[in-house]
């Protein structure tokens, strides 16, 4: 008898802990209200950011810290809201925080939700060398303007650039090398119709301006 | 040589200069870049004078012109303000009527940067079909209400 008290402990930590890394954790905080988990959950267009492809897009480690303290990546909203400039310029509301083991779990969950027919290594781990990294930076600012709706990171190390695109001066910490690829060769494959322009690169161009990209870090976040 | 031709050669240069830039506070590059050198093979064929704004014109322009130039197209979107050079105000006539049809598509087709502007302005020429070009162009005019002379 003294064994079923323990054994019904044991039952409830097992179903306590760890926390659910599937889509019970999205449903308990309400996720699905504001992002898409599939493409086809809304025929809306969406007004936040698409998770449905979250496992492609994001680092982990940034993902777990971003749930704890989140930050604005977007500092005037999500494009494909079709309020999108049309409102005053405030601040976008906050991003609900998760506590560590919530977000751990979530982090988990979301690095899951992956497109099945995206290639992966397209992007090697070698780094641009200086004199590239340049060239590329120059592409980057000035051939596609890239700059003009994104943040990068100037000479001082300070996030500068436009803000109607998600901020890209901490994309190194945040972005998957080859989303960035393939949502600069096929933006198709994540958004129906987007705001940036489509500059039809070859692999060669969209893998330097990846690396580049994926240069782009700020603060502590290794 | 006559006065005549001094006077080509003045207004040539103030050709030059006028497109080497977007803005008026405008900072001269050191060098032209690649795709300025480019510009004139990849110059579009001449637009036509007729070129109807539609819904989808004004849709189009809000969509993607807006982040920049604003709304009303006074040069006052979200970005404006933080670029280097500011974007253009499409409602001033005093500017747009010195610029042609044809460069004001150039420059939406091909970017800033390809016909000697500044580079905050993207190439749009593989996002937007000729034919909506076009109808930007001929809505710019309907906002700065001038035409080139």
């Amino acid at each position: 008898m003294r064994f079923i008290p323990f054994a019904m402990s044991l039952g409830f930590l097992i179903w306590v802990s760890p926390v659910q890394a599937d889509s019970t954790l999205t449903e308990k905080h309400g996720c699905s209200s504001c992002h898409r988990f599939s493409a086809e959950a809304s025929k809306e267009p969406a007004k936040t950011p698409d998770l449905f492809y979250a496992g492609n897009k994001f680092q982990k480690p940034w993902l777990e810290k971003f749930l704890q303290s989140p930050v604005v990546v977007r500092k005037v909203g999500t494009s494909t809201d079709p309020d999108f400039l049309k409102q005053p310029l405030t601040s976008t509301p906050p991003h609900p925080s998760l506590t560590e083991k919530e977000a751990l779990a979530m982090a988990d969950y979301l690095m899951s939700l992956t497109l099945p027919d995206l290639s992966q290594g397209t992007v090697d781990d070698v780094p641009l060398t200086k004199g590239t990294r340049v060239r590329v930076k120059i592409l980057f600012e000035r051939n596609y303007g890239c700059i003009a709706c994104h943040e990068g990171i100037n000479l001082a190390g300070q996030a500068r650039g436009g803000i109607s695109g998600p901020s890209l001066a901490n994309a190194g910490n945040r972005l998957a090398a080859d989303w960035v690829f393939h949502w600069l060769k096929t933006p198709k494959k994540f958004i129906a119709k987007g705001r940036m322009p489509y500059f039809n690169l070859d692999d060669e161009s969209a893998v330097k301006l990846t690396k580049y990209i994926l240069s782009l870090k700020v603060g502590d976040w290794k | 040589m006559t006065w005549k031709n001094p006077l080509k050669i003045l207004f040539c240069g103030w050709l030059v200069l006028q497109l080497s830039g977007c803005g008026d506070s405008e900072k001269k590059t050191d060098e032209p870049p690649p795709a300025a050198k480019a510009a004139p093979e990849t110059s579009s064929p001449p637009a036509p004078k007729i070129s109807l704004v539609t819904a989808k014109t004004r849709e189009t322009y809000q969509w993607y012109c807006s982040q920049c130039h604003g709304l009303k197209g006074k040069g006052d979107g979200v970005n404006a303000r933080l670029l280097t050079v500011p974007p253009r105000d499409h409602t001033k006539a005093d500017y747009l009527e010195t610029r042609t049809d044809q460069q004001l598509f150039d420059a939406i087709k091909l970017g800033g940067l390809a016909v000697g502007r500044a580079p905050c302005m993207p190439s749009w020429g593989h996002t937007l079909d000729e034919k909506m070009i076009h109808s930007l162009v001929r809505y710019i005019r309907e906002l700065c209400e001038c035409e080139a002379f």
